[in-house]
């Protein structure tokens, strides 16, 4: 007989509306609750010294006009022996001394062992006596748009203010070459480095400037622009062996410059049907570069990377753009009537000769665009 | 009330049935008890008679918390006119806070003029003249003359929690026009933390408490508006843009409420002492910090003065300086700008790093001899 006493709660809780006033409060107790989660295993980074880039001025050598990254910043600890995540950005200067405040008020001194510049990402050791506390984090498969996403930072106030921040939810998952989740709360310098949680408290990503031209202040330009992104856990194991052993991974380069895309003059319908017309001209090769070992030359044009065809200067610099100096690649190039196959090792940026080295383009009032400079 | 009989004829027949079964009684009499009370409220808020379509359509003009929040704080909003140049916005926020006409706003080129136009949330025109001006803030509060009018009081900001919701309104780029109302922002409340504006930005040394929270209110026209909680209550005062030197990130903040009644009250703040024209009492430590020509290099100690504070401490020569008091020290400006805020007889703790120790010396700080 109780059947009918049940249906009858049944259809009788449902139309009870929450007030919400009630929700609001409740939702605020649900976000302190999740980063309460986290709180013990977040860190507050500073630095100190390290390079600062100078110019040479009429009135001498002095500081450049920007200073690049030194404020505090956040880390996160991921091993209960030591081991901390954070972001790169804070580290572009070198600093001479890294030191970490733990959520308990302890400082202790980090050592910076390895760098990721493709993800951004970089790892210190600290030592300390006892075992350090370890979050949870979200499996990708887990992960869906739209749920709740809050970023958490410690890159403001001091050692024992509680964390920045910012709820929004997932924008996209999938982002920047498939490594990351994007999110429209509020991220900036104040916590690069920092979590992005679920409701729960658990780690969706590490918050990582991924935005923008790239450069030593990339991902400043966007911040707290409600596009941010944070690295999925999937993606820092994949590398975080290489950078606990003291790697440094950086973006690998060919050394040519490309030239832009408008400068074509074959019209679009056309290249469909001249195969020569495709792909992505190399306007300079720079000297002592990959490309140069290679023999490719000015004129030449590339179609395809590793086997997936480029259409554009974009679609080349994305493919390109998380590969590290070390890897090789096979490009598939175009030169007058004969397509041929090279496979280059990439370097480092700085392994390349200086950009002076390189051959004046005889164009000299052609606009120094991102896009014709961007060496690749 | 006719869903109501309904369920109580339900709940009634079990209990004639069962009526020797005292443990079925007593579960029924609640479940009888509860479906009362719920049927009782559910008939409250919607009346049968109602569709379910026009049920629905009334939930969605119910006033949800923004806008309860925005419609409490809104009539006390003031938008601003006044003078600009180049950089500077000759436009602004205010928040009327007396029924009196007192409006606060952050001072800047556009109240520099002696009057300031005011356009309240009603329509109404007003100038405004300046009655008192608090320069460490940089806040100033303006006068017009009308009575009546609907103001905000200030509301002590603990009553914020990590993750409160917070509303913040005004007129950023001059978006409302003429009558129109000013725009509101939502934000999740962070923490309440020392600003020392003086470290990130050069032409304003406010260094205080400070309300951050995640909504973007850094934009120009938006400074001295409220923040607003959940209720409509003004918990804050958006302050001044503030950009960090470090990072050439803006921050969004708020100045405390509670610290603004006494200026909105009339205690005018006296003037920032100049510490520089005092030199009879300018602070003396006793260390030499590092420095390479022009450059800012790491704050090592370069020389310690025998028999000077720093000495009597224990600080020694190649000791690194991190903090001085709560003042993170990057290069020798950093400590100069610190040193120059503590005063003769301070005891101020140094955090400074010998080798891999990082040790805390407190220091007495004394009189340059």
């Amino acid at each position: 007989m109780s059947g009918p006493i049940l249906l009858t709660l049944l259809l009788l809780v449902p139309v009870q509306t929450p007030d919400p006033y009630e929700l609001e409060l409740a939702r605020a107790r649900v976000v302190q609750a999740a980063v309460d989660q986290v709180q013990p295993a977040l860190v507050q980074i500073e630095t100190v010294g390290g390079a600062q880039p100078v110019m040479d001025g009429p009135q001498g050598v002095r500081e450049e006009g920007f200073r690049l990254a030194d404020g505090p910043t956040t880390g996160v600890i991921v091993t209960n022996d030591g081991l901390i995540l954070t972001s790169s950005f804070n580290f572009a200067r070198n600093p001479s001394i890294i030191t970490v405040t733990l959520a308990d008020g302890r400082r202790l001194v980090a050592e910076l062992l390895g760098r990721d510049e493709i993800r951004r990402l970089a790892v210190l050791k600290v030592e300390a006596e006892s075992e350090l506390p370890v979050p949870a984090w979200v499996p990708r498969d887990e992960m869906r748009v739209g749920q709740y996403a809050i970023a958490c930072g410690r890159g403001i106030g001091l050692a024992d203010n509680p964390p920045f921040i910012s709820v929004g939810i997932i924008s996209a998952l999938d982002r920047r070459n498939g490594n990351a989740v994007q999110t429209d709360a509020k991220v900036s310098p104040i916590n690069y480095g920092g979590p992005l949680l679920d409701i729960d408290g658990r780690i969706l990503g590490i918050l990582v400037p991924k935005a923008g031209s790239g450069g030593a202040l990339a991902g400043a330009e966007w911040y707290d622009s409600g596009i941010g992104f944070a690295i999925y856990k999937r993606d820092i194991d994949e590398v975080f062996d290489r950078l606990v052993a003291g790697d440094v991974i950086e973006q690998g380069k060919i050394g040519i410059v490309l030239v832009p895309d408008d400068e074509s003059l074959v019209p679009d319908f056309l290249k469909s049907f001249f195969p020569a017309a495709r792909g992505v001209k190399i306007g300079n090769v720079m000297a002592g570069s990959p490309a140069k070992v290679a023999d490719l030359r000015e004129g030449d044009r590339v179609l395809s990377v590793d086997g997936q065809s480029v259409g554009d200067v974009e679609e080349l610099l994305r493919r390109l753009s998380d590969r590290a100096a070390g890897e090789s690649i096979t490009l598939q190039i175009k030169r007058r009537w004969r397509t041929f196959d090279v496979t280059l090792t990439l370097v480092r940026a700085d392994e390349i000769g200086s950009i002076l080295e390189m051959p004046k383009p005889s164009n000299d009032d052609a606009p120094a665009e991102a896009e014709s400079t961007a060496g690749a | 009330m006719i869903r109501c009989r309904f369920h109580l004829r339900q709940c009634l027949r079990p209990i004639f049935a069962h009526v020797h079964n005292s443990a079925r009684l007593s579960v029924c009499l609640i479940v009888m008890l509860s479906c009362l009370l719920i049927g009782t409220r559910t008939a409250i808020a919607q009346p049968p008679e109602q569709s379910p379509l026009a049920r629905s359509a009334k939930r969605n003009v119910a006033p949800n918390t923004t806008q309860r929040a925005f419609e409490a704080a809104a009539p006390a909003v003031v938008k601003l006119y006044g003078g600009g140049l180049g950089r500077e916005h000759g436009y602004g926020t205010g928040t009327l806070v007396s029924a009196d006409g007192k409006i606060l706003t952050t001072l800047s080129l556009l109240t520099s003029r002696d009057r300031v136009r005011a356009v309240l949330a009603d329509g109404r025109t007003f100038m405004a003249r300046k009655m008192a001006t608090d320069e460490t803030r940089r806040l100033v509060l303006l006068k017009i003359d009308a009575s009546d009018l609907p103001f905000l009081e200030m509301t002590d900001s603990t009553v914020l929690q990590p993750g409160s919701p917070v509303f913040a309104l005004g007129n950023w780029f001059k978006v409302a026009e003429g009558r129109e109302q000013v725009s509101v922002t939502r934000g999740t409340f962070s923490m309440r933390m020392l600003l020392d504006a003086r470290r990130l930005a050069q032409d304003y040394d406010y260094r205080g408490d400070a309300l951050l929270f995640d909504a973007i209110t850094s934009n120009p026209g938006a400074p001295g508006g409220p923040l607003v909680d959940l209720n409509g209550n003004c918990v804050g005062i958006l302050g001044r843009i503030v950009e960090a030197r470090a990072t050439l990130t803006r921050i969004n903040y708020a100045l405390p409420a509670e610290q603004l009644t006494d200026f909105i009250g009339g205690k005018v703040a006296e003037r920032r002492e100049n510490v520089a024209s005092e030199s009879a009492v300018q602070p003396y430590v006793g260390i030499r910090i590092s420095r390479i020509g022009f450059r800012h290099v790491s704050p090592y100690v370069a020389r310690v003065t025998r028999d000077s504070p720093a000495d009597r401490a224990g600080i020694k020569r190649d000791d690194l300086v991190l903090m001085v008091g709560d003042r993170r020290i990057s290069n020798a400006r950093d400590y100069k700008e610190a040193i120059a805020t503590t005063r003769p007889g301070d005891r101020v703790q140094f955090v400074i790093k010998r080798g891999d120790a990082l040790i805390a010396v407190p220091v007495e700080i004394g009189v340059k001899p």
